[in-house]
């Protein structure tokens, strides 16, 4: 395993291919890709045309015109004062740790041994530019990514089953009741028996994680769904997969990515815990490795990493549920 | 008389309900929401179905769109026996019920796709029916950005959009304010004229229900049965200032009488009593301040 690993980092395998395998660039990138390119185009000449003769034609319901808006109304006062005060709590953070580390700060707590920033930073050039550390990266990644998509894939549909057919729930529930409550980490020595190797076994662990928030925000997803609406989908002439498909799916989407959003943090949760204890490769073995070293600096580093990769996530997988459902930005209450 | 002349041209959008009767629960906590009820929509024609809360209308009218199977009797539409929902019966419901992910032109457009019609076609009947409700300049939009009114006018479209025989509407305009009621009362009567279809209308708005319909099936309280059949004699098109004529006036007398004794019946024994003797409380001598 270890030795195919410089290989592997370069193109990372991903399952779906949605997702960039470089979290932070795919934040910034996937703004002007998300809607179909001819879109201004065709919404102008809608509304320059289309009162006069109904004429068909195609008018795509997110425009570029539309993100440009929702962009620009970033910059609005709430916003300004929501990214100063992002600053100061971020910068507090720094700041007790700048200043305990600097004074040597010892009362009950100890920052004797904590490296300053300043030893993190040298620690990240020299490690950060090295091969190893992006092996590291691209494993916890990739690992990450096929255990999270395989929940959403199993996790999605077994929850729209479960949420519309009281079969489907007396038959499943049992077993998510008993299951769920047993953390990921719990699961560790007996996914080392049950997989042929380690690495299918870090990503059943992070799978688990991901799984259950997915499954059960789906559940609800549906069960919350205003039976009226499910009534107007007959009513119009929807067979039971119509149903599904055009009203279940795209009305339970909300729940559906709040369970995102909660499984990915926990799958993150679940890979480092999974990786100190039994991994190779990997951003939390090399936290743990470094510990094993008494590599202070590193520990600290690859803290920030798991943060920073978890924060650009979830940044992620929002701003995806942004471009899949502009409408939630008139929903009722504001924005979710 | 319009719905005569649609009737032949047509046949189409006869509702018959017949001998119905429907028992929710089971043993021992069973309630008779509707019982033994006949009652008729003849092809083209606007009926209304009146009566106090919890009467049973929107129980017929369940049944009718297919939601909810009688316990005895049956609905047909044009001699068929009604067993699901359909896109042959258009529904308007009370909440709104658009669905919020798709936008206003989507929503209407959302029948003929279940149906399997080409894009280019579903974006004109879209378009045109938008443009009826007077609401074609929003069908970007999402219902959410749009007032209850407009709301409703979309979901009255978009029923009509898979051309159903039967419109069914449920206190349609239950939630809305007075004026935006008179208004979509005209635009209803309108759009009914100009598709010549067989409405179902429930309410419990007395004016509303005379405004709209040709006929007034009138509900009593619960278990619901029919207690009154009126028809309405006034002429079409129908026009707001009809309203303050005598003829109408008379009819809403008329109505108000049989609803009051049905509303009161609604409320429980006590209130029915007393509401027949004046809601003349009597708590003593010293009045109310005796309780305290």
């Amino acid at each position: 395993m270890g030795s195919t690993a410089n290989a592997k980092v370069v193109a990372l395998p991903l399952p779906g291919g949605r997702v960039d395998p470089k979290p932070v660039e795919a934040m910034t990138s996937s703004i002007p890709e998300g809607p179909a390119p001819e879109a201004p185009v065709t919404n102008a000449l809608s509304e320059a045309a289309g009162v006069i003769e109904p004429a068909p034609e195609i008018v795509p319901t997110i425009s570029l015109g539309d993100i440009a808006q929702v962009l620009l109304k970033q910059f609005t006062r709430e916003r300004i004062i929501s990214a100063v005060l992002a600053l100061i709590s971020v910068g507090t953070l720094f700041m007790i740790w700048y200043l305990g580390t600097k004074y040597r700060f010892e009362f009950y707590i100890r920052f004797k041994n904590v490296p300053t920033p300043a030893e993190v930073y040298q620690q990240a050039m020299q490690v950060g530019l090295s091969n190893a550390f992006l092996v590291n990266i691209g494993y916890s990644v990739r690992r990450i990514l096929i255990g999270f998509f395989i929940a959403i894939a199993i996790g999605v549909p077994l929850g729209l089953m479960i949420g519309k057919y009281q079969r489907a729930r007396d038959l499943f529930m049992p077993v998510v009741e008993i299951l769920r409550p047993i953390p990921a980490i719990a699961w560790v020595p007996l996914a080392i028996m049950l997989w042929p190797n380690n690495e299918a076994a870090i990503v059943f662990i992070t799978f688990i994680g991901a799984f259950f928030p997915i499954l059960l925000n789906t559940i609800h997803g549906v069960r919350s769904l205003d039976g009226v609406l499910v009534r107007a989908g007959r009513c119009l002439g929807a067979n039971e997969a119509q149903l599904f498909w055009n009203v279940i799916l795209p009305g339970s989407m909300p729940h559906i990515f709040t369970g995102l959003a909660v499984g990915m943090g926990v799958a993150w949760v679940s890979l480092i815990a999974a990786e100190m204890i039994s991994g190779q490769f990997g951003v939390g073995y090399f936290t743990w490795e470094a510990y094993s070293l008494v590599n202070y600096p590193a520990i600290m580093l690859g803290m920030i990493t798991i943060g920073v990769l978890g924060l650009a996530c979830s940044g992620i997988i929002r701003m995806i549920g942004v471009l899949l459902m502009p409408w939630l930005a008139f929903a009722p209450g504001g924005k979710r | 008389m319009t719905m005569a002349m649609a009737a032949t041209e047509t046949h189409k959008g006869f509702i018959d309900v017949r001998d119905m009767g429907v028992i929710f629960g089971a043993n021992d906590s069973q309630v008779i929401a509707v019982e033994n009820v006949s009652l008729n929509v003849q092809p083209g024609e606007f009926v209304s179905l009146i009566g106090p809360s919890g009467c049973g209308k929107s129980t017929l009218l369940s049944i009718v769109a297919g939601f909810v199977k009688p316990t005895r009797g049956e609905a047909t539409l044009d001699g068929k026996a009604i067993t699901k929902p359909g896109s042959d019966r258009g529904v308007v419901f009370q909440q709104y019920s658009l669905f919020p992910w798709l936008s206003v032109r989507k929503n209407v457009e959302f029948g003929l796709k279940m149906a399997g019609v080409e894009q280019s076609k579903r974006n004109t009947t879209a378009r045109a029916l938008l443009d009826l409700a007077g609401l074609l300049s929003f069908e970007n939009h999402y219902p959410d950005q749009l007032s209850g009114g407009m709301k409703q006018r979309i979901g009255i479209v978009r029923a009509l959009a898979t051309s159903p025989q039967v419109l069914l509407m449920d206190e349609p305009f239950g939630a809305l304010d007075t004026q935006t009621r008179v208004v979509m009362q005209e635009i209803l009567t309108n759009i009914w004229q100009q598709f010549k279809i067989s409405v179902l209308f429930i309410t419990h708005d007395i004016e509303e229900s005379i405004f709209l319909s040709d006929r007034i099936y009138v509900m009593t309280a619960r278990p619901g049965r029919i207690k009154a059949e009126i028809k309405v004699p006034l002429p079409r098109p129908r026009r707001a200032e009809m309203t303050d004529t005598p003829e109408f006036m008379s009819l809403v007398q008329e109505l108000k009488g049989l609803i009051r004794e049905e509303s009161l019946a609604a409320m429980g024994p006590e209130i029915k009593d007393r509401g027949l003797s004046g809601f003349g409380m009597k708590v003593g001598p010293k009045g109310v301040g005796e309780i305290f």
